[in-house]
């Protein structure tokens, strides 16, 4: 196997249940770890200490899952979709199954807004106040510090019902806000309990509404 | 998984959540309607710790390959889990099916160091059950032992039902067989003890009486219920054929040693006069190359792990080390896996054992000298010459090493104060040594390390009649090497004395400090293997409201016919040889290793068979 890329492509794959909890980095070698297993095609980084050639387009953030999450990878050698989806969910832990493999269309950096859906159960009629409030104010950590956030000028809510809730924030490598917060945003302004709470990204999108692919 | 739901809403309140979670790649699952018996495997240390220890994965699997038994990972929550567990009544759960232990039929610890016996009683009270053994009337769960520390188990002996005594790989399914008949049968606890004590390797330790003499030692060990009078240590004698698991459980956040592992060997020829694990594992047994070829493979390929580590008290004793090292080469520069080998004696060491190494990582070098002085290391066994020393130092230095770190102990029996000066003696030869090489590396200047621990007496060693100095000695002479290594090119790292004094009581103790182990959980210990959470004053306040001088197990002599607490237990090795050796030692005799003469241990009796 020569270490020379054939075809650049873009490896779709969902992460629920007991695998939200894996961190972004662990993420990282979780995949490499794969890799190795299903002993698949992907170029090596050439240099001292060549590893696996693979790159996130988008973290997700830890406890949220994820049905649209994906990797850029290149390849050495022609495989077919069928297979390579095959090999990697045959390495792959349980609760990450990788779902399509296709072309990358878009540009990580075009990425703007992820939708989710939540299911949650709590005080309905609190929350219904709290998302229609004028401001929701809340902490976003960053890299020089904490800093103060209206979630609310950044929720777009798309769908409401009892214990549910779908709505997009903005994501990409410029701003990007924790769905999480949303809900922390929640526990603290109205001093009320979420049971659980369940919240997962299914789509990711680009700053022309076009969906990321 | 009834716990999922409330883990999902604490999860994200804790450090690493992924450890408290499981469905880790390899993890099993199994639908709890199809199986029979269900054992928790509990390693009392936290989830980094204990997933970096390979007995753990044996056992895991081993019980897993039978079909109607299922075998779960079960491991002491960190304090900020802890908090979170209790404030929402979750009680202590298995990774695999997310669903409280107390409904396990076995909960099964490991004991690997005798500073994890508190978080016995932490996790048996997390998991919602009595921590006392009697306290526990239904038959099921059984609370179980394993491990080294089992050799003497006697402090913990109020808290567990069961020890098992050497090797788990057959013991525990006839256990669990043994408890599957007996949950048939409708048998009382009491009745499956008394059974379960007729196991070869089981030791039921409230089938025994134990009465002392007015000075506090041992009067008397009786076994009740025909119990045997002395429990033998089980051992697995074909070890090339011993089940070894295809895959480890791949953790999904980093842990200790996260690597591959293949062990490469069982026991040691050495007989070093204070390890006990030297003893403990005996009769020396080793993996043939075609089996350590294999099982490395198949665990390489199955977890992903691009590091494979050999393991073994001392891997450079495998009879076919060269060819196996050569063969393992072949695959890991085929499958682009580093090969790492730990616990190379010094003795052995060689250029080309260097260049196998050196391929994977060029850091450090650690050698175990253990004593400064050639008397002394005479005294302890350690079968090492300076001349070995220098010689392996020298081919580090032109292999383009420029750290060494050196593994000391202190407190040693018969030692004085020119054994301490020889650590500095030693190291500042071994800087000489550097600076008359005309190949060393360029340019660069050496860097020692010296790891100084303190001397522990352990059972089942020959010094397991020797006291540990005192705190005053021991200071004084830690502080007496400090004076005399005053290289900067010398860095020396101490063992504190708070700890190293807890561990030698209990490692030598009797069940009268069921009762200081107790008192010391109650008042809030637990984590006394992790510095930021050991209270050494928390301990000694128990012992004194236990009324129990530790000094008593740490620095008194033991006459050699005195009943020792663990006298009841049989490690196939007799108590006249440690008491031969024990002599040796103060006569600064070694005895070769088992390889050159058998000296007559007791092992090759047992097993009827010659060791080599």
């Amino acid at each position: 196997m020569g270490n020379t890329v054939t075809k650049n492509i873009r490896v779709f794959f969902s992460k629920t249940g007991r695998a939200i909890y894996i961190s972004h980095l662990d993420l990282y070698r979780l995949f490499q770890r794969a890799i190795k297993r299903a002993k698949l095609p992907i170029w090596e980084t050439e240099g001292f200490n060549p590893h696996v050639y693979i790159t996130f387009a988008l973290p997700l953030a830890l406890g949220t899952a994820g049905i649209c999450e994906s990797l850029d990878t290149k390849l050495t050698e022609d495989i077919s979709t069928e297979e390579l989806i095959k090999r990697f969910n045959d390495a792959l832990p349980r609760d990450i199954r990788v779902t399509a493999a296709a072309e990358q269309v878009r540009k990580p950096t075009d990425i703007a807004l992820s939708e989710y859906e939540a299911e949650f159960d709590c005080d309905d009629e609190a929350f219904d106040a709290f998302l229609a409030s004028e401001h929701i104010l809340a902490e976003k950590k960053t890299k020089r510090g904490i800093a103060e956030l209206d979630l609310k000028q950044h929720l777009d809510v798309l769908e409401r019902r009892k214990g549910y809730l779908r709505f997009t924030f903005p994501s990409g490598s410029v701003f990007n806000i924790n769905a999480g917060l949303l809900f922390d945003a929640f526990e603290k302004l109205s001093g009320t309990e979420i049971y659980s709470l369940h919240i997962t990204r299914t789509k990711i999108k680009c700053s022309d509404g076009e969906i990321f692919r | 998984m009834m716990y999922k739901d409330k883990l999902d809403r604490i999860l994200l309140k804790v450090q690493k959540p992924s450890r408290y979670i499981g469905g880790e790649l390899n993890s099993i699952e199994k639908d709890p309607e199809k199986v029979k018996m269900r054992f928790a495997f509990c390693f009392p240390d936290t989830y980094d710790i204990g997933m970096s220890h390979l007995g753990m994965k044996i056992l895991y699997s081993l019980i897993n390959e039978v079909p109607e038994y299922w075998c779960e990972r079960v491991f002491m929550p960190l304090p900020d889990m802890e908090e979170q567990m209790r404030a929402n009544d979750i009680l202590l759960y298995g990774l695999e099916s997310l669903e409280p232990i107390k409904n396990a039929d076995i909960i099964g610890f490991t004991l690997q160091y005798e500073l994890s016996f508190s978080n016995i009683l932490a996790m048996l009270d997390l998991a919602g059950l009595p921590v006392y053994a009697k306290d526990r009337k239904d038959l099921t769960p059984i609370v179980c032992a394993g491990g080294p520390c089992c050799c003497n188990a006697e402090p913990i002996a109020d808290f567990v039902d069961i020890c098992i005594l050497g090797e788990g790989e057959e013991v525990n399914i006839e256990l669990m067989r043994l408890l599957e008949q007996c949950k048939a049968e409708g048998a009382s606890k009491h009745e499956f003890l008394v059974r379960a004590s007729k196991i070869e390797g089981i030791y039921v330790p409230s089938l025994y009486d134990v009465q002392y003499n007015e000075d506090s030692t041992i009067k008397s060990i009786t076994p009740l219920d025909g119990a045997p009078a002395k429990v033998k240590k089980r051992i697995i004698p074909d070890f090339d054929k011993v089940y070894y698991p295809a895959t480890f459980v791949v953790p999904f956040s980093e842990i200790v040693h996260d690597r591959a592992v293949v062990e490469v060997l069982r026991g040691c020829i050495r007989g070093c006069r204070f390890c006990q694990a030297g003893y403990f594992y005996r009769p020396f047994r080793e993996k043939s190359v075609d089996t350590i070829y294999k099982e490395t493979v198949s665990v390489c390929e199955t977890t992903g792990y691009d590091e494979v580590s050999l393991t073994s008290l001392s891997t450079s004793d495998h009879s076919e080390i060269e060819r196996m090292l050569a063969c393992l080469a072949d695959y890991s520069d085929a499958a682009r896996v580093n090969l790492s080998l730990p616990s190379m004696r010094i003795d052995r060491f060689s250029e080309e054992l260097l260049n196998r190494i050196k391929s994977v990582r060029k850091s450090g070098l650690t050698f175990a000298p253990e004593a400064g002085t050639q008397r002394l290391r005479d005294v302890i066994n350690k079968n090492i010459t300076e001349e070995n020393i220098m010689n392996g130092c020298r081919i580090a230095f032109e292999g383009g090493y420029t750290a060494v770190k050196l593994y000391f102990m202190l407190g040693l029996p018969t030692e004085t104060m020119e054994d301490i000066e020889g650590i500095a003696e030693l190291c500042q030869r071994i800087i000489d040594l550097y600076y008359s090489l005309d190949n060393r590396p360029k340019g660069k200047g050496i860097k020692i390390s010296v790891s100084l621990s303190t001397f522990i007496p352990k059972p089942f060693t020959p010094f397991q009649f020797e006291p540990q100095p005192t705190e005053d000695v021991i200071k004084e002479r830690q502080k007496h090497l400090m004076e005399v290594i005053n290289v900067k090119k010398v860095q020396v790292s101490r063992s504190h004395f708070d700890v190293t004094h807890l561990e030698a009581a209990l490692a030598r103790g009797d069940r009268r400090l069921s009762a200081v182990i107790y008192s010391a959980w109650k008042k809030g210990c637990k984590l006394d293997g992790w510095t930021e959470y050991y209270q050494y004053d928390k301990w000694m306040e128990a012992f004194r409201e236990c009324g129990i001088d530790p000094s008593f197990y740490v620095n008194r002599k033991r006459e050699y016919d005195e009943i020792l607490p663990w006298d009841h237990m049989d490690l196939l090795i007799t108590k006249d040889f440690f008491i031969r050796e024990n002599k040796r030692a103060h006569e600064s005799q070694t005895t070769p290793n088992c390889r050159e003469r058998c000296s007559g241990c007791g092992v090759s009796a047992c097993t009827g068979r010659p060791c080599f």
